[in-house]
């Protein structure tokens, strides 16, 4: 097994902290006593990093590139290279904050990569959904069937349909301060941005998608 | 707080991001704010709506098979061995070497500035050869004295000792003589003889 340390330690307890899905239930100091036994190579450690993280990671790169199939892909990418990068990661932001951080590279190249990709004739053919295998794990997002919208619910379908209309750095930072909850220092050090430039996204963004909601937003 | 607080300091404001005494501060102001106070209200409640709509957590499809796929891929990674951390520099290395340094571009400063006057004095010995030239003399027994007169702009030399030239020696021997077969040879000769006339 490859070890972010190259420390060949194997813990034969269970990792510490419980292994909850919810990163937002998840503390910072359980997160950094996973990590240090991760950097060690304990990888049942790292296993319950994942799943503390994965929901969170998840949602974000859906709510970013709203492609369920992508947005598992890059999910993993995140935690692989994340695990890579382990041995440099030091204490001084949360654990959540430098995964971001990771989850922001990663689907920029994933977008620039499209970008490329796209240039060239769209073959409408793979969006057929009888070419899909259906059991296949990383199934495409298709239109919803009526009672999956009724469950999702009216309004996040709208919401999701605004983000779209933004750009990149517009829904990123909408995504990371009004859904995931960060702060705007958090932001700044995920996206790599000053404070001020953050700000100055949060409210233009925020302006343009209250405008496409205006029917939503004013009748709550 | 009797002045505005500044845009950066209100953002934080405005989305609850103030704590201590710059929360009380601003908020001191606020209360003379009314606008400012709606605004607020305004963010949180774009906050609860978009918070409730759109989950912060979702469970990726599968995620026990998510899970372990990613195990899967870092097991199957080439392992890469970590680039080797740079010694430690000792205290005897970090002085001795730029004072070794320092001597040796010294030593070479003063090389250098010794090899300046050896220059010098090669060039002074020759413009003394250029302006007296030694005169060679095959034979021995002659002696060649020269003499220049940059005024007359004339140079003469003059030789003693050499043997009188016998009246006897026929320098036809020493000219070349036109023969039969070569007749290009003639015209050439009478072609340098009509130039001479």
């Amino acid at each position: 097994m490859n070890k972010p340390s190259g420390n060949t330690s194997k813990n034969t307890q269970g990792p510490p902290g419980t292994a909850d899905s919810d990163a937002s239930n998840a503390d910072p100091d359980d997160d950094f006593r996973l990590v240090a036994l991760a950097q060690g190579g304990d990888m049942r450690s790292y296993d319950a990093l994942v799943t503390r993280h994965r929901g969170r990671i998840y949602a974000m790169i859906r709510n970013m590139i709203h492609q369920d199939a992508d947005a598992w892909d890059l999910s993993q990418e995140v935690f692989i290279k994340a695990w890579n990068a382990l041995p440099r990661f030091e204490a001084k932001a949360k654990f959540s904050t430098w995964l971001y951080r990771i989850t922001h590279n990663v689907v920029y190249d994933w977008t620039r990569k499209r970008k490329i990709e796209s240039a060239g004739e769209l073959n409408d053919e793979i969006f057929e959904r009888d070419r899909i295998d259906p059991a296949a794990v990383t199934a495409p997002a298709m239109g919803e069937a009526p009672d999956d919208l009724m469950a999702h619910g009216e309004l996040r379908q709208k919401i999701e349909a605004a983000l779209c209309k933004l750009s990149p750095e517009h829904r990123e930072v909408v995504v990371l301060k009004d859904v995931q909850g960060l702060s705007y220092k958090e932001i700044a050090d995920v996206m790599e941005s000053t404070l001020g430039t953050v700000m100055s996204r949060l409210f233009y963004a925020r302006q343009k998608l209250q405008a496409l909601l205006k029917d939503e937003y004013q009748s709550r | 707080m009797n002045t505005n607080p500044d845009e950066s300091l209100l953002a934080l404001w405005l989305d609850d991001e103030l704590h201590g005494e710059e929360l009380v501060a601003v908020e001191a102001w606020a209360l003379t704010q009314p606008e400012q106070l709606a605004a607020r209200e305004e963010v949180r409640k774009w906050r609860a709506m978009m918070s409730a709509a759109v989950p912060a957590v979702e469970e990726p499809p599968f995620p026990d098979f998510f899970n372990s796929r990613i195990e899967k891929a870092i097991r199957e990674q080439p392992v890469v061995k970590p680039a080797p951390a740079p010694a430690k520099t000792s205290f005897w290395r970090s002085w001795f070497v730029p004072a070794t340094a320092f001597a040796g571009m010294a030593v070479a400063f003063w090389v250098g500035t010794q090899t300046k006057s050896t220059e010098s004095q090669v060039a002074q010995t020759v413009s003394q050869i250029q302006t007296a030239p030694v005169v060679y003399t095959p034979e021995q027994g002659v002696d060649a004295k020269w003499f220049a007169s940059s005024n007359a702009s004339a140079t003469v030399i003059v030789l003693e000792g050499v043997n009188a030239i016998p009246s006897t020696l026929d320098f036809s021997e020493t000219a070349s003589v036109p023969t039969s077969g070569n007749e290009n040879s003639d015209q050439a000769i009478g072609l340098q003889q009509g130039e001479r006339r």
